[in-house]
């Protein structure tokens, strides 16, 4: 941070909105190609029936709920990162900010796609809808089902505003140094944004408001996605902790993610004065919190199983741990409590390649996490004669490929087409920081 | 009534642009607005501004949140009068969840109508006075004079070490 000066902060993150390579289309024609297979798969659905899909009695919760859990989880951290860390001014955060606000952005598009895809009947979606209509019928607000819709409907809303707001005085500056058609487009974009001090007085106060009413807002909203399981009387669902639970493994997942696009994104656009190691490590070391808060939940599940001597719920955990889905317990349990701890080690937390790799161990192991607590809930219920297993069909691989495709496909495209750091708060933090210097 | 010249005195350093503020207010020319690249704390403690209003906007919207998404709630249940799941017709808990994410919601909002009204924003207006440098790595302070002081004011901004601009 030392070296860095305002005009190098410019230089280094409007370099990366030049004109891309080759190679950079060939990526983009790569995502859109999966993006395709999911849309395809998904028409498929459409005309054919849900039933293409794998989930069927007992499993009616599958790899759809799976991912939409999934995703929303991934965008809680950017909510953390931008919202929470800003109210605590961790100035650590400022370099990943922007990249976190449009991982959570994307990832909250990708989740909401989810519903639609398990609805089947995507058609109907306005049964959801509490609009007046002919046919008399409104939605039913006791449902957890229905304050997900709010819930996350409100967050798609509130984190598209946060990163819009953000990002307008860097719009701005792209629009000081563009000419042309691109002028006019940043020109409409930064909405005659001028950095007039009138402008910033109430747009650090607005900009403090958006964080402040962020952070209960992503605390609600996956404690409402937890609500659609713990309100159930599902087996393994039906647990007040789920909330905390979720909450703190939809940070440890996002965190994880962070990394994931971080790491690359950092040796691509030569942002490593920006991006510094130590940024990395300091979400390494949230990492292991958010870790331990995870093998936390883990193991109380099992202590309230154990404690509570209802039978139905300790068979429920006996499989879990040596059942049909064993795997995924040990994948979720090594992945997201034990690998991260190797985070512990200064070693590691300082190396780019372990960082990268635990990153993807943990997506991966937030993945399972998701499959072993929606799958097996429903597949061992309450009556044994109505236990079952479930495996994805290749219709919801291929929607899932879509998904995770459509995703690095958004970020790709906004990572080249508009500023990946924010260069206001990189230019705030080095002006704070000559200023604690002198 | 004469005409206006608006002159803008580029500075690279905060320090300077607030001893430039300083002296502007006492001087005869008129101080009309600093364009800076970040929030500069020091300048907005120097130019003593009063607190945004932005936030009684964020408040308006949030009380209207708050009390929409209970009653639509209210409403829904009402409009179909039955006993669902063993709990109240009109049941306070899982409506408070509705309107808890409504008060968020419309709380936003109110923000972002805040600080569009109170920023003036969108308005293109103040381009015509602007320095593309202001998002850069200058912090440009804009003053205007009388057409027969421009030579004044250019020179008191040289003085304060800053490259000047003059908008015709």
């Amino acid at each position: 941070m030392s070296q860095l000066t305002y005009a190098k902060i410019d230089q280094t993150i409007l370099n990366t909105l030049t004109p891309p390579k080759k190679y950079y289309w060939g990526i983009i024609f790569l995502l859109f190609l999966g993006v395709m297979i999911g849309a395809a798969c998904w028409t498929h659905q459409i005309f054919t029936g849900i039933g293409v899909g794998g989930q069927n009695n007992p499993v009616g919760w599958g790899t759809y709920l799976i991912n939409f859990v999934f995703w929303v989880g991934i965008a809680h951290s950017g909510t953390l990162i931008s919202a929470i860390l800003h109210l605590f001014r961790a100035g650590w955060r400022n370099p990943i900010a922007r990249a976190a606000e449009t991982m959570t952005v994307f990832a909250v598009c990708i989740a909401g796609l989810f519903p639609f895809i398990h609805l089947g009947r995507v058609w109907q979606v306005y049964y959801m809808l509490p609009v007046p209509n002919q046919r008399l019928l409104w939605p039913n607000f006791l449902s957890p089902l229905m304050f997900d819709v709010i819930a996350i409907s409100t967050y798609l809303t509130v984190s598209s505003l946060f990163w819009y707001t953000g990002l307008l005085p860097d719009i701005a500056a792209i629009r000081d140094r563009s000419t042309c058609n691109r002028y006019k487009i940043f020109k409409i974009l930064a909405l005659g944004w001028t950095g007039a001090h009138e402008q910033w007085r109430h747009y650090a106060r607005g900009y403090l408001f958006f964080a402040a009413l962020a952070t209960p807002l992503v605390i609600s909203v996956h404690s409402v996605v937890s609500w659609d399981f713990a309100l159930g009387i599902i087996p393994g669902w039906h647990t007040t902790i789920f909330a905390p639970y979720f909450v703190a493994g939809a940070i440890h997942s996002g965190l994880a993610m962070v990394l994931t696009l971080m790491i690359p994104l950092r040796k691509l656009f030569k942002y490593e004065d920006i991006i510094t190691i130590e940024v990395l490590q300091n979400v390494a070391k949230t990492i292991v919190f958010t870790g331990l808060i995870v093998g936390l939940a883990y193991g109380t599940e099992f202590f309230i199983a154990w404690y509570s001597r209802n039978i139905v719920e300790v068979e429920q955990f006996r499989w879990r741990a040596f059942g049909d889905y064993r795997w995924g317990f040990y994948f979720m349990v090594l992945c997201n409590t034990m690998a991260p701890l190797l985070f512990l080690f200064k070693k590691v937390r300082t190396t780019i390649a372990a960082l990268f790799i635990i990153s993807l161990v943990i997506n991966f192991g937030m993945w399972w996490e998701r499959f072993v607590i929606i799958v097996g809930g429903v597949a061992h219920g309450f009556p044994p004669h109505a236990w079952g297993l479930y495996a994805p069909s290749l219709i919801e691989y291929g929607i899932m490929l879509g998904a995770f495709c459509l995703f690095f496909f958004m970020f790709v495209l906004f990572v080249k087409h508009m500023p990946s750091i924010s260069m206001t708060e990189m230019k705030e933090t080095l002006a704070e920081g000559a200023g604690h210097a002198a | 009534m004469p005409r206006e010249r608006h002159i803008m005195g580029l500075f690279r350093d905060e320090d300077s642009v607030v001893s430039a503020i300083n002296e502007l207010k006492q001087s005869r020319y008129k101080f009309i607005r600093v364009n800076t690249p970040f929030p500069s704390h020091k300048i907005m403690d120097a130019l003593k501004l009063k607190k945004s209003m932005v936030g009684w906007f964020t408040l308006c919207g949030g009380i209207l949140g708050f009390i929409g998404g209970f009653g639509l709630a209210v409403y829904a249940s009402t409009q179909w009068n039955l006993i669902v799941g063993g709990k109240p017709v009109i049941a306070w808990v899982p409506f408070v969840i509705v309107g808890f994410e409504a008060t968020i919601l419309c709380s936003v909002f109110g923000n972002v109508i805040g600080l569009l009204t109170q920023a003036r924003l969108p308005s293109y207006r103040w381009l015509r006075y602007y320095d593309p440098r202001c998002s850069g790595e200058y912090f440009g302070v804009l003053a205007a004079c009388e057409i027969e002081q421009e030579d004044g004011l250019k020179e008191f901004f040289q003085k304060q070490g800053a490259d000047v601009k003059v908008f015709e």
